[in-house]
């Protein structure tokens, strides 16, 4: 217990050191701010510079404070994920290649505390950063459309915060196992495109991790599927407790190929 | 100057605010840092310049790791 809190310190500290605690946080709530002021304006943006001919007429859709939630999670998806995949694609991997992993590894440790600080670290900061987001967007929201019931709020934050904890479970097992760039090029395939995938011929099936966040937005609406829900939080939570079992196995079987 | 007494400088002032504190964090980390991947200036300009998207370009790809 006593290595695994040094460990996290020493997370902590690596965080602040290369600012990953600082500008991630900024930018979610950077974008977390945007969507709601740009889709308040849209209509008299597009006037100003849109170059519409004189006397055009366009019935704007008028948008529900849920709908900005919505199209923000879907901005998260994919910059967001962007994000955390390019950020911490190389936690892991880039430690074996630039030797810090030597001097960790000769130390009595645990693979699994060592799994799991790096782990409570960046979902720390992504969990952080994601529902500073949200609130900064709900702060606007509430001055420039409808209020939203906190209720339906927080329980589409904590349904959307199972998927991005699988996300991030998702990079740093890939670190773990492979070299950086692949462990980018993979966490791109299954957390993007399988995404997509997901999305356009899922309607066959109702239980999958990827429709954990289409499961999040129905939090807005009266549309519930309970049983998929479930199904779905708990095929996602099995599968980010297989990820870790395997990120620590593979941390320690590739152990050996540290540069000295 | 109509105009811009029409823009609603509440609602913006914040996003503006948080686009120049991400800015002097990327422009504190380079100078203190040095070590970019391509030419130091260039990074520099990126930052200046491509105002939001810039400094997440530098913290990602400009910044070299140790």
């Amino acid at each position: 217990m006593n290595s695994f809190s040094v460990l996290l310190r020493k997370e902590l500290r690596e965080n602040v050191r290369n600012f990953k605690l600082y500008w991630i946080p900024i930018v979610f709530v950077i974008f977390g701010i945007l969507e709601p002021v740009t889709n308040h304006f849209l209509p008299e943006i597009m006037k100003s510079v849109g170059n519409l001919p004189d006397g055009a007429q366009f019935n704007w859709p008028q948008f529900q404070g849920e709908d900005i939630f919505v199209s923000l999670m879907s901005q998260y998806q994919t910059i967001g994920i962007l994000v955390i995949i390019l950020a911490f694609m190389g936690t892991i991997s880039s430690e074996r290649k630039n030797g810090t992993a030597t001097l960790l590894y000769v130390r009595p440790m645990s693979f699994g505390s060592y799994f799991l600080s790096k782990w409570i670290v960046i979902n720390g900061i992504i969990l952080g950063s994601v529902w500073l987001g949200f609130f900064a967007a709900w702060y606007y929201i509430q001055i420039l459309f409808n209020p939203v019931a906190a209720g339906d709020v927080f329980a589409f934050l904590a349904t959307y915060s199972v998927w991005i904890i699988f996300a991030v479970t998702v990079v740093l097992f890939f670190s773990a196992w492979l070299s950086t760039g692949a462990a980018a090029g993979l966490s791109i395939v299954v957390l993007l495109i399988l995404q997509i995938i997901d999305s356009v011929i899922g309607a066959f099936w109702t239980v999958s991790p990827w429709k954990v966040s289409t499961y999040a937005t129905m939090m807005f609406s009266s549309i519930s599927n309970q049983s998929g829900f479930w199904m779905s939080i708990g095929v996602t939570v099995v599968l980010i407790g297989a990820l870790m079992f395997l990120g620590i196995n593979s941390a320690k079987r590739n152990a050996a190929k540290t540069t000295v | 100057m109509a105009e811009l007494a029409n823009i609603p400088w509440n609602l913006i002032l914040p996003l503006i605010v948080l686009q120049l504190i991400l800015m002097m964090v990327a422009l504190i980390d380079i100078i203190r840092h040095r070590r970019t991947n391509g030419p130091f200036i260039m990074w520099i300009f990126i930052i200046l310049l491509a105002s939001l998207i810039g400094p997440i370009l530098y913290f990602i790809f400009g910044r070299r790791q140790e």
